[in-house]
């Protein structure tokens, strides 16, 4: 018997039966594109670091300059630190996008995918703060300042976390260089759980559009998907290009081309475009602590989709007031993010606390109910029309 | 790990085909089937999702504008002001 070279050894065997030989549903749409998406950024944002990191300097004297320096003599410098920036805009984009996903069509009920893909979302969150920190602008210092201030509000020992963190009385030298360690070391233990990711992804097999169960139509990966993974990766490519190289400070704030100074507090501290979501609910409760809890709860609402979401479809592709809620919350963050960025003025003050308020009901009042109610309302509609 | 072809489900008188490169259209009926159902599809949706958008534009064009009178001074104060 001829001996077949991708299932002569358990390597191959491995990489066969997660790329080649994998059994696919056939009706997966463009959408089911964003998971091979996000980790190509995962891995640009690791060659693009890596080679940041090669000059970079992490002292609280030399951080903003070494920056400057990286852009204007290092060879190439400016395109490294380009592709870096956008890239990480494009990353939460696609993770964005993949979580969505993931809400529309109840992919949330592989629940080890779903928890392992919430763990890598925050973890991705902690990388990109503590990047954001480490060219050492005046919005890296105060974003610094801001964030992990939040700790102090921990009862009893909320003074000690944050003078662990900070590693002195302030944000300072040895916060810049362990945020430096951490920065690098996170990414490759986001590798290790996007791994774990696929192993309970490729458990159950993935989702599909409509919900149902996909076993009955299966093509393998190779050819079908992988081209369609390899065509995703030639757009988020070209995407990724023209923005570093025709609008790379499009998201970056003014206030970060100049360097980190304590004394001097930016009018408007704000964090990047992908986080204003989160700082809009903070900012909307006037109580620091029940501030917090607002934001660990934003973010909490992914851990509890399977019990707020209950249906006996799965996907809402048949569920057209689950759909509109869903554009609904769609909306809804789009206005928070924006109010984020907003000053602390009215109306704005009002109109993000009324925003976090409609997320929160979305999330534990209109899922809950019309998930769990939508089928008997159509049937009552079919009944009488 | 996971279900391979062969197990997947219970299926009887399995069919397995393909089609020979040479006959494989990339595009079959583009125009005349596929944009129709392109606009089938957009009909399908644009009332569930068009609604929360005009929603959006409506509350950040109210907030932007109320924002914006509020910064003003009320022209009514000063009008008998040289
Ligand atoms: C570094 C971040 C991430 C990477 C690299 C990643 C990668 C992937 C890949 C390659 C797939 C299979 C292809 C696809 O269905 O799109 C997938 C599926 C999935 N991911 Fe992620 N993911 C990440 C983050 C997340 C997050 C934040 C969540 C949710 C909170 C999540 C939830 C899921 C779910 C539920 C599936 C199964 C989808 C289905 O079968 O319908 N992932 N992920």
């Amino acid at each position: 018997m001829t001996k077949i070279f991708r299932k002569s050894n358990p390597l191959n065997k491995m990489i066969n039966s997660s790329l080649i030989d994998l059994p696919s549903p056939s009706n997966i749409s463009y959408l089911w594109n964003f998971g091979s998406l996000t980790g190509l950024c995962l891995a640009l944002q690791i060659i693009s670091g890596l080679l940041l990191t090669m000059h970079f300097s992490p002292s609280i004297n030399l951080a903003f300059d070494s920056t400057v320096h990286i852009v204007r003599d290092v060879y190439g410098g400016w395109f490294i630190r380009n592709v870096h920036i956008s890239g990480a805009s494009l990353f939460f984009t696609c993770m964005f996008i993949h979580i969505g996903r993931g809400i529309y069509y109840g992919s949330f009920k592989n629940l080890k995918t779903w928890y392992s893909g919430v763990i890598l979302f925050i973890l991705s969150m902690l990388t990109a703060f503590l990047g954001y920190v480490l060219p050492w602008g005046q919005m890296s210092f105060w974003a610094a300042t801001v964030i992990t201030n939040l700790l102090s509000a921990v009862p009893m020992m909320g003074g000690t976390l944050v003078e662990t963190v900070w590693g002195g009385y302030s944000v300072g030298d040895p916060t810049l260089k362990r945020f430096l360690v951490l920065h690098f070391l996170m990414p490759f233990s986001m590798i290790a759980v996007s791994l774990i990711h696929l192993v309970f992804l490729h458990e159950t097999g993935s989702n599909n559009p409509m919900g149902i169960n996909p076993n009955m139509d299966k093509i393998p990966f190779h050819p079908y998907l992988s081209f369609k993974d390899i065509l995703g990766f030639s757009f988020l490519l070209t995407f990724l290009i023209t923005f570093s190289l025709l609008l790379p400070y499009l998201t970056t704030d003014p206030d970060n081309f100049s360097p980190a100074n304590s004394m001097v507090t930016p009018p408007h501290i704000k964090p990047e475009w992908y986080f204003l979501f989160a700082y809009s609910i903070l900012r909307a409760i006037p109580n620091k602590l029940a501030g917090i809890i607002a934001l660990v709860m934003s973010l909490s609402v992914l851990l509890l989709m399977p019990i707020l979401i209950r249906s006996n479809k799965r996907s809402m592709t048949f569920m057209p007031l689950m759909q509109v809620t869903f554009w609904l919350m769609v909306c809804n963050f789009i206005f928070l993010s924006w109010l984020g960025a907003m000053p602390l003025e009215p109306p704005f003050i009002l109109m993000s606390q009324i925003s976090s308020f409609i997320y929160f009901f979305i999330f534990f009042v209109m899922f809950p109910l019309i998930s769990r109610n939508e089928d008997k309302i159509l049937e009552f509609h079919a009944m009488y029309s | 790990m996971g279900k391979t072809f062969g197990q997947l489900a219970y299926i009887r008188h399995i069919i397995t085909f393909s089609l020979s490169p040479f006959e494989q259209r990339a595009f079959p009926n583009f125009f005349s089937n596929g944009f129709p159902n392109l606009v089938r599809r957009f009909r399908g949706q644009i009332f569930r999702i068009g609604p929360p958008f005009a929603l959006l534009y409506i509350a950040f064009d109210w907030t932007t504008k109320t924002h914006q009178a509020l910064l003003r001074k009320n022209p009514a104060d000063y009008i008998n002001d040289e």
